[in-house]
């Protein structure tokens, strides 16, 4: 659901670890354990590989040992701030097939671009490719759907202006849902840049505070692993 | 209408335009150079994420292979 998605969808992401969203319920996390082994992943760091954690919404990190895939990391999560519930992910993936043959699920793009809105600086400018990228690929024969994930996710002054100037009538409508399109639709750019800036402010302070009783957490099971 | 060209680079517009398929068959090619140089599959450590821990032990080097290394390089 991460770095390969990214770049699957428009944004480009080198990164190495591989990252999972799994529904999380005992029969799926013994066939977890079982592919687990096989690339001799083993758990680092806390926390164990429990369902609580999962459900509780702690992600589990693996280190592989198999010599093919040594050092690589595989995070697994069930659950993610903002995002829906795991059925219905799995309901709105994206499903690819490799020259290989080989199938892969991705995340959906609209779920992707929710996980992607974290505490971490590296988030944002992906989640404005992302969408840049969807804009300049569907923009010539939108559906309403994609119109208002623009008007909802864009982080591109210009863009916004740009949608919000030929969507005018959906653009007052989800101007409610998210307010700076306000901005958007005076096309007032610079408000609109100051706009985005404190709306992905806001949106980091409450992943911040999300993540703060599972930090606690966590430190708690650090301490109680080396003592 | 704007085009991608006046927002972001001519690599990234290039980039938006390949269909995502392509962008992922690139990305292998990618990673087939990044494994031929020798790098290595362990991330570097994200200190913004919340998982982020400072005293996690980190792997050796794969069988005593080296990752990239740096040869030479400026004064700054």
């Amino acid at each position: 659901m991460g770095g390969q998605a990214c770049v699957f969808y428009g944004a480009a992401e080198f990164s190495r670890d591989t990252d999972f969203a799994i529904l999380a319920d005992a029969a799926n996390l013994a066939r977890l354990g079982k592919a687990l082994a096989e690339l001799q992943g083993r758990v680092i760091a806390v926390p164990p590989f429990e369902l609580k954690y999962l459900k509780r919404g702690h992600a589990i990190h693996f280190r592989c040992q198999h010599p093919e895939t040594f050092g690589m990391r595989v995070d697994i999560m069930a659950k993610m701030r903002g995002v829906e519930p795991f059925p219905k992910l799995w309901r709105r993936r994206t499903t690819i097939e490799l020259p290989d043959g080989l199938k892969c699920d991705l995340l959906g793009l609209t779920d992707l671009v929710l996980a992607k809105k974290t505490q971490r600086d590296k988030d944002w400018p992906m989640i404005r490719r992302l969408v840049e990228a969807h804009y300049f690929q569907n923009r010539d024969k939108p559906n309403p759907q994609q119109i208002r994930f623009w008007l909802g996710e864009l982080r591109t002054p210009a863009l916004l202006i740009e949608v919000a100037r030929s969507n005018a009538g959906l653009a007052r409508r989800v101007v409610l849902k998210r307010p700076l399109l306000a901005e958007a639709i005076s096309a007032d750019a610079a408000q609109l840049e100051r706009a985005l800036r404190e709306e992905e402010s806001a949106e980091r302070e409450r992943d911040k505070l999300y993540w703060l009783p599972l930090r606690n957490e966590l430190e708690r099971l650090r301490h109680s692993r080396e003592a | 209408m704007i085009q991608p060209e006046q927002l972001v680079e001519a690599e990234w517009a290039e980039w938006y335009r390949l269909t995502p398929v392509q962008r992922w068959l690139e990305s292998e090619k990618l990673w087939q150079t990044y494994l031929g140089f020798g790098g290595l599959l362990e991330p570097e450590p994200d200190t913004q994420s919340p998982f982020f821990d400072a005293r996690a032990s980190r792997p050796r080097a794969a069988y005593g292979r080296t990752g990239v290394r740096i040869l030479r390089r400026g004064r700054v």
